[in-house]
């Protein structure tokens, strides 16, 4: 083709429009979808790419759903060609092992003509509430894809702008909530839709070969923004490891281990020493490891452009195939996210020395869920809670971390008020406050987890727990501290006392109490250098103690 | 003896007066600097240039940005904030969200109170507002010694489920007023009854720190027009877009915090009315903002929640969003491409031509290169402007870019218009809305200059820029009516609403609004009463607002069939698709009471034949290219007067910029309405 030449006035509106574009795909599928996983927990992904399966323009709800998207176009293109694209057609798939994430999250595509040639493809991702899998909505003890839920691979579902009836009924049948299902497909299709429409007009407008010519500048102007941030971190290779508590199944330690190399204005990560895959659901298939590096990069690299094309072109990643971090069969994949917070913030980690404007100490790490079940007594019927929850963030050079903000992977996730939690649920949640004491102190003090105790309030109650990171709570930065780890306690004070983390189908009966503590955030700079008047404030204020404030900082504070 | 109603908008820099002459039919602007340690001195300046004596006024309406400038600033007052035992944390934790994703040093806002200073009390009820635990009296006690000794200006009252049973919030505020003399006490039920703790502790706590301020202002200033002769009740402004007295207002003094911009939309209502165009996209530019409304089949996008820095408000606002920097968006290059905004030059040192020492080029700059602007009749005459200044900084960058002077000029606005383009377009699309078939009014200084190119940008054909744009907010409020809301949490799925119940709650709450509109001065017969009820699909979690016929609809035969098929109608339209046959549930009563007070009138201009009007010719930019253009005054237009474009048209307080292509003409009541047509 051609090159037409462009002037940065028309590129710098073409590069608008995309975003836009994308923008306005990710509006479509959160107004029409179904289910509050993603129209409030914003659990889905857009993209718009080009016809080399370069992103154009990316809205992501959840920041680990990062530069995924592509894949699931060029994977498709790789099996079935290129003369598979189609007018009028829409893609879906959910393979673990090729999308990367657990078989909830539904990956939809379409290739846009243009005067009858395949221009791009606009493509969404979004979860879905339930897939089949063994337990409602997924498990947290699968030991094999087979029990989380249909695994589809690349399949036409829209032929010609018109619905597969078979193809839909195939999903709709495998769902335990098939209405919001179709819904949310739906949903889907319309987003993609909105962009084949929004990337035609940008065609219409400026026509093919200006859109062509801008692309590459813009692609240029990311990658060379970029790779002028990486010259500037020194030479070197840089690591870090950690481990998650255990897999869900054998209580083992699973590691995640990462080596940055930076060289010139390069940078590898690579991940090849951690794990083999393991029997717990905490695998994911290597797209979903490269998206998580990629959210690390940006963290440190260019948080503010949206991705294009030319971003992550100075970033490579390397995973080794069979570890927990590029999965195969038939590794279970429900918690594919949970390695993945841990990944994002080793990245950090190793590179905190070279950067430690940018850097900050560990957050608390994981989801934290809890999930009850039960018949409610004032109904008659069965309810379900799954909640993630907040947690203390890492201190930073001039600045105290967050206490109880939601993790990394959770994107903008809110917590549950009390008064709808209790008023939808037969439970009563006693206290929801800071825990004290628990984030790392330091010149700049961690953020503190939280407290949330549940009392129960139906005659049988089924509990799930999924708490992380007790064996790596969040550690400190150039001599702050570590953080205090998570833990629940089940009827703290009775004789039935008991502590754990993670559970499934645990019974309990009324009147049992479920206490909740997240960890808190790790600490920055060496404990010393604390401005006592900021221990005193905290003192004050009940973020830190007058024993601690005596014990850590030597300082006498009445509280 | 002259009789007029009359408007007063205070703001940042300019406190701007509107007075209504009703025998003729007519306007007068008023224009004075904003006093911002005395706000009374600029209102008072800005009338006297008006009206010859408050005595003459027959009618005053208000908005005032006092409470929200306290809150800007943080001056407000030290707030000792009561919540329930176990639940302080809740107004701190701030549901734990974060609002940028790939940010390691990410902050929630500062909290208004401190940790230290949040109290919590024992006392349950569960959620059905039963009592699980009785309200420790001695802890309030207890508290209102600390307030007394500690100095608090006010206490903030916040306790769970007192939306449901608002028993111990009452008997914790009485404990209060018995101890504690002066002190505001806002109770969370009183500010917003509806669930969700944290947003109602958050508006009780914003009203508790800002109530005290406005209600010493509105005194004072009511005092001084009082002394002055003013006869009248004063009226303010809400964030509703309706208004109430002034002895309302500080009783419920948050209802007036958001009001400043909302003036323009009402005014946009009133246009819309006026004109017969029920559907408009309303676009205030100034020099550092730009904000866009919307309205919608002639009403105003109210919503029941607001955002101010971080903090949710729960109460009736106009819908107004905040989209980029407006004239203050810099350009400047990155990685050899051109950015235009979202970094702003803000006021100061604000854009190069303003000659405090910017030096990077922004929109402004931008347009004063391209001719666009009158730069020695810039705001109203009240700035010069320095152009070669402009010129250097356009022209540095262009150097950079390899790009002429004029080019990037025009690029600029180019790229700025595009992204306020397509920020329109999304607002648009969330709300389910074709922009197309929408008119766009342009208001605030630079507005008009870029509306043509908006609407052009977004496929609308007409742009419509009324009189007095600068000061368009203080017009609205002459065309708004007294408005007082109240809400009622009510759970219950649609199919099990026990009918009776419902319409006495809705008579009860009938009740309320009229008595409500009589302390406002409003008789019986010249007010009334809509009532709403928030329904969702059964799992949702959020609802949409649906109007009743009346408070007796619940007893009409087909009641549940007809507000069901309401709801999925309105939920196709809002979200794009509808489940008829799924349960629908009610949530909440939402109750508006409404009160014209009668309405500035604007008498039609005389038809002047819309034939001879005095032009210069200047050299504008267009296309890349200079292009001989008409340089018009705006008062030398006449009814029926039609200025093709390429053309400029310039006003005291704004500039409306014509493009080739588009042309503009003056409708009876002074209008200038812009065809929009396309770039030749």
């Amino acid at each position: 083709m051609a090159r037409t030449a462009v002037d940065p006035i028309t590129t710098e509106i073409v590069r608008s429009a995309f975003k836009a574009a994308a923008d306005e795909m990710n509006a479509t599928l959160i107004r029409s979808a179904y289910t509050p996983i993603i129209y409030e927990m914003k659990d889905c992904s857009v993209a718009l790419l080009d016809s080399e399966h370069r992103v154009l323009g990316q809205s992501a709800g959840l920041p680990i759903f990062l530069g995924n998207l592509e894949i699931c176009t060029r994977l498709t293109e790789d099996a079935y060609g290129r003369a598979a694209w189609r007018p009028g057609d829409v893609w879906i798939m959910n393979d673990s092992y090729l999308t990367g994430t657990h078989l909830n999250d539904m990956t939809m595509f379409g290739p846009i003509f243009h005067d009858d040639e395949c221009v791009g493809f606009a493509a969404c991702r979004a979860h879905w509430l339930d897939v089949g899998a063994k337990d409602p909505g997924g498990s947290m003890d699968s030991t094999e894809i087979y029990q989380e839920g249909i695994r589809v691979p690349p399949v036409k579902v829209v032929e010609g702008g018109t619905e597969r009836r078979d193809v839909v009924d195939l999903l709709g049948r495998n769902s335990r909530f098939s209405y919001p299902a179709m819904g949310d497909l739906r949903a889907q299709i319309a987003c993609i839709n909105t962009g084949a429409a929004r990337l035609a007009a940008i065609l219409d407008r400026h026509g093919l070969g200006t859109v062509l010519a801008a692309r590459e500048a813009i692609f240029a102007q990311t990658e060379r923004y970029e790779r002028a941030a990486i010259a500037g971190i020194p030479d070197g290779t840089y690591a870090a490891e950690g481990c998650l508590d255990d897999d869900g199944i054998t209580g083992e330690p699973c590691w995640v281990r990462v080596r940055v190399e930076v060289s010139g204005d390069e940078m590898t990560v690579d991940l090849t020493g951690s794990d083999d895959m393991q029997a717990g659901p905490v695998n994911c298939g290597e797209a979903q490891a490269i998206s998580a590096a990629r959210v690390a990069y940006k963290l440190l690299i260019n948080p503010d452009n949206p991705p294009d094309g030319g971003a992550f072109r100075a970033l490579s990643v390397k995973v080794r195939a069979g570890s927990l971090l590029a999965a195969e069969d038939p590794a279970p994949c429900q918690w594919y996210f949970t390695p993945l917070g841990l990944l994002i913030d080793l990245v950090v980690r190793a590179l905190a020395e070279v950067l430690p404007e940018q850097a900050a100490a560990a957050s608390y790490g994981d989801s934290m869920v809890i999930s009850m079940s039960g018949l409610d007594p004032r109904t008659g019927r069965p309810w379900l809670d799954l909640e993630p929850t907040v947690g203390g963030w890492g201190a930073w050079q001039g600045s105290d971390g967050q206490d109880g903000l939601i993790n990394n992977v959770n994107g903008s996730l809110k917590d549950l008020p009390i008064e709808v939690f209790e008023t939808k649920f037969p439970m009563r949640l006693t206290e929801y406050g800071f825990r004290t004491d628990t984030g790392g102190a330091g010149r700049w003090r961690g953020g503190n987890g939280i407290v949330r105790q549940y009392e129960v309030g139906c005659d049988e109650l089924t509990l799930y727990l999924w708490f992380e990171r007790s064996r790596t709570p969040a550690w400190g930065l150039f001599g702050g501290e570590d953080a205090t780890p998570p833990v629940v306690v089940l009827n703290p004070g009775r004789p039935d006392e008991r502590r754990m983390l993670k559970c499934s189908r645990v019974k309990l009966r009324r009147g049992d109490v479920i206490r909740t503590m997240t960890g808190g955030g790790g600490g920055f700079g060496p404990v010393g250098d604390r401005d006592p008047e900021l221990v005193r404030a905290d003192v004050r204020d009940g973020h830190v103690s007058p024993e601690a404030a005596r014990a850590v900082y030597g300082l006498e504070v009445e509280g | 003896m002259s009789s007029y109603r009359v408007s007063m908008d205070i703001g940042g820099t300019f406190t701007d007066v509107v007075a209504y002459d009703e025998q003729s039919g007519t306007y007068a602007v008023g224009k004075a600097s904003t006093t911002p340690a005395d706000l009374t001195e600029g209102v008072l300046a800005g009338c006297e240039q008006v009206v010859g004596s408050p005595g003459d006024v027959t009618f005053t309406v208000h908005g005032t940005t006092q409470g929200l400038n306290a809150f800007l600033q943080r001056r407000g007052e030290r707030v000792l904030l009561l919540a329930t035992r176990g639940a302080g944390d809740v107004y701190h934790i701030a549901r734990g969200n974060r609002t940028r994703l790939y940010d390691v040093h990410f902050r929630k806002p500062e909290p208004l109170v401190r940790r230290a200073d949040i109290v919590e009390i024992d006392g349950r009820l569960d959620s059905a507002g039963t009592e699980l635990e009785p309200l420790d009296e001695a802890g309030v006690r207890a508290a209102a010694r600390r307030v007394r000794e500690e100095g608090f200006g006010a206490v903030a009252v916040g306790f769970l489920f007192s939306y449901v049973n608002p028993e111990h919030e009452l008997r914790a505020q009485a404990i209060l007023r018995d101890a504690l003399d002066g002190v505001t006490v806002s109770l969370s039920h009183q500010v917003a009854r509806e669930w969700r703790e944290y947003e109602r502790t958050s508006s009780a706590v914003v009203d508790a720190y800002t109530a005290p301020i406005v209600r010493r202002y509105l005194e004072r200033l009511e005092t001084e027009l009082r002394s002055r002769g003013l006869a009248v009740p004063l009226h303010v402004m809400q964030s509703s877009g309706g208004i109430v007295t002034a002895e309302s207002a500080r009783e419920l003094t948050l209802q007036t915090l958001l009001s400043g911009p909302v003036g323009g939309t009402m005014g946009a209502v009133a246009l819309a009315r006026m004109l017969a165009r029920p559907n408009l996209v309303c676009v205030d530019m100034g020099g550092t903002s730009f904000d866009v409304s919307l309205v919608i089949d002639g009403a105003p996008d109210v919503s029941s929640e607001a955002e101010l820095e971080g903090f949710p408000l729960l109460m009736p606002v106009v819908d107004i969003h905040t989209i980029g920097a407006g004239g203050g968006s810099l350009a400047y290059p990155e990685a050899g491409g051109l950015r235009v905004g979202p970094e702003s030059a803000g006021a100061d040192p604000g854009p190069a031509c303003y000659g405090r020492g910017g030096d990077r080029p922004t929109v402004t700059d931008a347009n004063v290169v391209l001719g666009r602007v009158d730069e020695g009749n810039f705001a109203g005459g009240s700035m010069t402007l320095d152009a070669a200044a402009a010129h250097d900084a356009v022209g540095r960058l262009g150097d950079e870019l390899g790009l002429g002077t004029a080019e990037l000029a025009e690029g600029i606005c180019d790229v700025a218009n595009a992204k306020m383009a397509q920020a329109i377009r999304t607002l648009t699309v969330e709300k389910g809305i074709e922009p197309r078939d929408f008119a766009l009014v342009a208001i605030g200084g630079a507005g008009p200059m870029h509306a043509v190119f908006l609407a052009r940008e977004l496929g609308i054909g007409e742009v419509l820029v009324p009189r007095f744009p600068g000061a368009f907010s203080a017009w609205g409020m002459l065309e708004t009516e007294v408005r007082k809301d109240t809400s009622r949490p009510y759970f219950s799925p649609l199919a099990e609403v026990d009918l009776d119940d419902l319409v006495r709650l809705l008579d009860e709450l009938e009740h309320e609004g009229f008595a409500g509109l009589a302390d406002e001065g409003i008789a019986r017969e010249t007010g009334r009463v809509e009532h709403a009820l928030d329904l969702r699909y059964v799992g949702q979690e959020y609802s949409l607002t649906i109007g009743l016929t009346g408070a007796g609809e619940p007893r009409a035969a087909d009641f549940e069939r007809a507000l069901s098929d309401r709801f999925h109608a309105a939920h196709a339209t809002r979200f794009g698709h509808a489940n008829p046959g799924a349960p629908v549930e009610v949530v909440a009563v939402r109750t508006a009471a409404l009160g014209d007070l009668g309405r500035a009138d604007p008498a039609a201009l005389q038809d002047g034949g819309g034939a001879e009007y005095p032009a210069d010719v200047r050299q504008v930019t267009f296309g890349r290219s200079p292009q001989d253009t008409a340089i018009v005054r705006r008062e030398d237009l006449s009814r029926g007067a039609v200025v093709e474009g390429p053309a400029v048209i310039s006003e005291q307080t704004a500039t409306t910029v014509v493009p080739p292509g588009a042309s503009a003409s003056v409708d009876p009541i002074g209008t200038l309405v812009v065809r929009v047509g396309e770039e030749p």
